[in-house]
């Protein structure tokens, strides 16, 4: 089986060399070859293919027709649409040549299931052509002579083949050559043609797989011809000022065809063409007079030209070429309006007359000049003033009344019509209703209601309203028949224009009717400044100014108020637009709100900035309800205080207030046997010079160790002296004795001393005993009283005996205490006081001397007791020095009190001015 | 005859006569352009004399308005027929003499040669419609071109081109008489219209 295989490959090895000998020796010989060679396929036809095989290589390689594969590309055909004719022949068949591809193969399966090829062809699929349709033709002429031909078709389908066309032609009697379209399949231009033979033209398209001819047409050409348009075109004006001259030249031969023409025109400036009637031109010409122009208007001209028969196609438009019509004298007057100010004096107008300058139709040439006449109607005797003006207005000073104002233009042909404005005294007549406007299709128009009476016309004045700007009026006329018109003017969007409609009569004017209006409205530009003008408890009065008419941009329809707090929802309130103030009420108290305000055209609206305020505390009246009962309750508690304390104040004074004895009135002066009476002292000026005074001391001596007082008791005094001795030395100081007491035994009442013992027992006081009291021999007795305190008792007891001492103003009585810093103070009005006092006194003066004592000897004590007291009966100003310390006497005026009143205890008392400090 | 009695042969007949009037027209004007420019290009005098040109009918002819339509339109045909013979001759000349150098003349005797052809199509059509039909050519062969001269032969073509010109003229006339329905003058639809 082996060797059998490798016999086969190896004989098929040998055939392939043979084979590629032959080729390689430049002799093709395959062995075998399809039928037809290179077919070109119609697209869904059937198609047979036979390959058909050599006879040597059937006996060199023992290959046969059986053996044959076809393949389309590289896919094996399906072996049933083979068919095995004979030994050598093979044939396959496929029933859609749309299966079919390129190449087309025949391959052979040897023994040793190797396949090789045999044959193969290219096979061409596509559609014949199909027949072509719509054919037409056009002859343009394109030089004077020259008419060629131009014939388009449509090809039909796309065959998927190399189709060619062509276009023929020919006469009855004579063919002539083919055209062939270049580069397209479609169209073919036949350079010249002759006229006035009937052409036949058809297309021929052809391909491999077949040919189609178009139907023919039939034509002369000259029934196909699109000319060239006339040229040289020129345009001169004529006698009339309405009319202008064509003239042309034709540039096809008026023996090939005769033409008509149409003749189009417009001014300068225009986009559309006026046509003049085609049947005016409907005849062989060169030259036409358009007629019906408007005087010194420039028109452009262009002319086209076809068949006279209208066969054929109309030539392109000819070159445009202008001319001006000559001038004619203006059509019309200028219409003419007035401004009037009379506010510059009651007896005169100054009269502001404006006229349009005519519209060029209307103007029909250049305007040289205006002739403007001013006629008075109420003084007819006064010649008319005549004007003749180069602007388009004038400004006359005129006394009040009625004119009548002429207008003239004038050109170099003529004058115009006059226009005639009646300038009444007054706007009497009747005055248009209901002025209304509408924006439409970018204009605004204006409406209104006539009057029942006859108008001749209306005037309408308008001005752009602005703050930046002054009003600047302009106006249109309109005739008597209308209600409204558009506004001819350059209106801007987003500007408020104010609108008057005057109704004009043959006798008289209607005062203006106004109104305001936008052509579009838009979003204000801002928004409203809101600021709180007052803000309570829970409302605030929130102001604003209005929107300057350039910010509105529109007509504000409302306001809105948003106002909120920080956490809370935003509230808004709708405003009416005329108000420029609002309170928002219902607020809360003591919040921070943010207010913004919001303006709202049609358009919509625009916000103005933030501002924010806090509602207050308390509301109006509430502080004062407040204020107002709390005063007056401190007000009640106090008097209520006042006189509680007045009623008791004896005992207050009792308890708070003691009053302490004045030892100048001290019975024991008296009752010294060497001490005159006091009405024998001397007065104050006689015993102390101005200045001094005598300080007082107080001898706190305890109760428990009258003899010896260790150096811890003087202490304090140490430390009052040291006080004492930064002073001027005016003051005394605590715990010195200052009696005027003779070392004498001072008599006591027992009553007080028994009192003063029980209550106290730590501090004894000199008691100053009035021996006049009650029905006594009014003797002084000065002793020591061995009470301790509390000196109130004694002070109150006190104080209700000597009660009279106070009610008697005479009386000072004046006990300085070491006040500290304080007494210079009020040492000087004391004393000043006491000077006032001191002439009717003189001989009541008691003098004191002040004893500073060391603390560093307590026994010095008893000892300057007494000096002091020996001292204290000299009339004269007694200055001691102990221990290098200023003891300086001072004087004390008072009334000596009358033995009824003098105070029966030693103790402090109420002094008005210097002030006292219990001890 | 049964053509000419019919409406359609009528019109046909009418539109023949009315498109040769105007292509006529149309010959003598692209004639007398052509005229210029050959003298121009000839280098030729535009007043120079030339003698008629042999073989072509003299379009002048005595009682011309003597004739009948069959025979105006007969001669009409010889002539341009001899004309189209030898505006062929005048354009294989000037190719050989100038090749595509001097392309417009030759456009220009191309376009003249054609519409002289279209004539004679017209002429041969008209006799048809007459039930005569138009003589063969082979009746009247081309006279062999003659040998002559560069000179001479601009000369003659100078004339054929002048004779054409006046040719043109005539046969409109001759066309516009065939159109007139008078019987006197020996038109063709009164003659068709006989028995």
């Amino acid at each position: 089986m082996f060797s059998g295989w490798n016999w086969v490959a190896h004989g098929l090895y040998l055939l392939l060399n043979f084979c590629s000998l032959e080729v390689s020796g430049g002799l093709v010989q395959s062995c075998g070859h399809i039928i037809p060679e290179s077919p070109v396929l119609a697209l869904g036809s059937n198609f047979t293919a036979l390959c058909i095989l050599n006879e040597s290589c059937l006996d060199f390689g023992n290959i046969y027709a059986n053996q044959i594969i076809w393949k389309i590309k590289n896919r094996v055909v399906p072996k049933e649409q083979y068919r095995e004719i004979n030994r050598t022949v093979s044939s396959v068949t496929f029933n859609d040549t749309s299966s079919l591809a390129t190449p087309l193969t025949c391959n052979i399966l040897a023994d040793g299931q190797i396949e090789q090829n045999i044959y193969g062809i290219a096979v061409t699929i596509g559609l014949p052509p199909e027949k072509p349709k719509n054919l037409s033709c056009i002859v343009h002429q394109v030089l004077k002579l020259t008419y060629p031909m131009t014939c388009t078709w449509n090809p039909g389908r796309h065959t998927f083949l190399d189709t060619h066309f062509r276009l023929k032609y020919r006469w009855p009697q004579e063919n002539f050559p083919d055209c062939i379209p270049k580069d397209v399949n479609n169209s073919c231009t036949i350079p010249d043609v002759q006229f006035f033979v009937n052409l036949e033209v058809w297309v021929e398209a052809a391909n491999a797989l077949g040919k189609a001819e178009s139907d023919p047409l039939v034509l002369d050409p000259i029934e196909i011809v699109k000319p060239l348009p006339p040229h040289n075109l020129s345009v001169n004006s004529g006698i009339l000022p309405t009319v202008l001259k064509l003239a042309w030249e034709n540039r096809i031969s008026g023996a090939l065809m005769k033409l008509k023409f149409n003749i189009r025109y417009r001014t300068i400036g225009d986009t559309n063409w006026m046509q003049v009637p085609p049947e005016d031109t409907a005849s062989p010409r060169t030259s036409f007079s358009v007629q019906g122009l408007r005087p010194y208007t420039e028109y452009v001209f262009s002319i086209r030209c076809m068949k006279e028969d209208g066969v054929g196609y109309w030539s392109d438009w000819s070159e445009e070429k202008t001319g001006v019509t000559t001038e004619d004298k203006p059509s019309k007057g200028p219409p003419i309006w007035r401004i009037i100010d009379a506010s510059r004096s009651p007896a005169f107008w100054t009269v502001h007359l404006m006229w349009k300058a005519l519209e060029p139709f209307e103007a029909n040439g250049i305007i040289l000049q205006y002739e403007v006449t001013v006629r008075a109607k109420s003084s007819l005797s006064s010649p008319p003033e005549k004007y003749d003006v180069n602007t388009t207005n004038l400004t006359l000073k005129l006394p009040n009344g009625t004119y009548e104002v002429t207008l003239i233009a004038r050109n170099r042909v003529g004058a115009s019509p006059p226009s005639v404005l009646l300038i009444p005294a007054t706007n009497s007549k009747a005055p248009v209703k209901n002025v209304r406007t509408l924006p439409k299709d970018g204009k605004l128009w204006v409406g209104w209601t006539a009057p029942n009476s006859y108008v001749l016309k209306y005037v309408i004045e308008w001005c752009l309203v602005s703050n930046s700007s002054d009003c600047i009026i302009e106006w249109q006329n309109e005739p008597g028949n209308v209600q409204g018109t558009y506004l001819k003017g350059d209106i801007k969007p987003f500007k408020c224009y104010l609108i008057t409609v005057y109704s004009l009569y043959a006798d008289g004017q209607g005062s203006g009717q106004s109104v305001k209006a936008y052509l579009q409205q838009d979003r204000p530009s801002k928004g409203p400044t809101v600021q709180t003008k007052k803000v309570g408890k829970a409302e605030a009065v929130l102001t604003w100014n209005h929107l300057t008419v350039d910010e509105q941009n529109g007509f504000i329809r409302s306001y809105t108020i948003f106002y909120k707090t920080v956490d809370g929802n935003e509230t808004a309130v709708t405003v009416d637009p005329s108000k420029t103030e609002y309170t928002l009420s219902s607020l809360t108290s003591d919040t921070l709100y943010t207010v913004r305000m919001m303006a709202y055209t049609d358009e919509g609206g625009r916000s103005g900035p933030d501002f924010t305020f806090t509602t207050q505390k308390f509301g109006k009246g509430e502080i004062e309800a407040i204020v107002v009962p709390v005063c007056l309750a401190f007000l009640l508690i106090v008097l209520l205080g006042v006189l509680f304390c007045f009623n008791k104040r004896d005992l207050i004074k009792k308890h708070i207030w003691p009053i302490v004895p004045d030892p100048s009135k001290s019975n024991i002066a008296q009752w010294s046997p060497q001490v005159p009476a006091k009405h024998n002292f001397s007065s104050k000026d006689q015993m102390y010079p101005e200045g001094s005074f005598t300080d007082v001391s107080v001898v706190e001596i305890e109760a428990d160790d009258k003899k010896s007082f260790s150096e811890q008791d003087l202490k304090p005094f140490d430390l009052l002296k040291k006080e004492k001795s930064t002073s001027e030395g005016h003051s005394s100081g605590i715990g010195g004795s200052s009696c005027m007491s003779s070392p004498r035994q001072s008599v006591s009442d027992s009553d007080e001393g028994e009192t003063t013992q029980n209550t106290s027992s730590t501090v004894q006081y000199s008691t100053v005993v009035l021996n006049g009291y009650r029905d006594q021999t009014p003797v002084q007795v000065f002793s020591r009283s061995e009470s301790t305190q509390p000196l109130l008792d004694s002070e109150e007891r006190s104080e209700d005996h000597s009660g009279g001492a106070d009610g008697t103003s005479q009386r000072q009585q004046y006990f300085k205490q070491n006040g500290g810093q304080d007494e210079t103070n009020t040492d000087r009005p004391c004393f000043e006081r006491t000077k006032q006092i001191t002439p009717t006194n003189e001989g009541d003066l008691v003098g004191f001397a002040q004893l500073q004592i060391s603390g560093q000897s307590s026994q010095l004590l008893g000892l300057g007791l007494q000096k002091n007291t020996q001292e204290a009966a000299l009339p004269d100003v007694l200055q001691t020095s102990i221990e290098g310390q200023t003891v300086r006497p001072e004087t004390v005026e008072g009334n000596p009190p009358s033995v009824d009143e003098m105070p029966k205890s030693y103790l402090p008392q109420t002094v008005r001015q210097g002030g006292y400090m219990p001890q | 005859m049964a053509a000419a009695d019919s409406p359609s042969a009528a019109l046909r007949r009418r539109d023949l006569c009315s498109r040769g009037i105007r292509l006529a027209g149309k010959m003598r004007s692209d004639v007398v352009d052509l005229l210029d420019t050959y003298v121009e290009r000839q280098g030729l005098d535009a007043s120079a004399s030339v003698a008629a040109v042999e073989g072509v009918p003299a379009a002048a002819v005595e009682r011309w308005d003597e004739q009948t339509g069959t025979q105006r339109l007969l001669e009409n045909l010889a002539a341009y027929r001899a004309f189209r013979v030898l505006l062929s001759q005048m354009l294989e000349e000037h190719r050989e003499q100038l090749g595509e150098a001097d392309a417009t003349l030759g456009r220009a005797l191309a376009s003249v040669l054609l519409q002289v052809s279209a004539f004679a199509y017209h002429l041969e059509e008209l006799l048809r419609l007459e039930s005569r039909g138009p003589p063969s050519e082979e009746g009247a062969p081309p006279p062999p071109a003659p040998h002559l001269g560069l000179f001479e032969r601009k000369l003659r073509g100078l004339g054929v081109l002048r004779e054409l010109a006046q040719w043109a003229v005539r046969s409109a006339r001759d066309l516009r008489q065939l159109t007139k329905p008078s019987p006197g003058s020996g038109s063709v639809p009164s003659r068709a219209e006989s028995p």
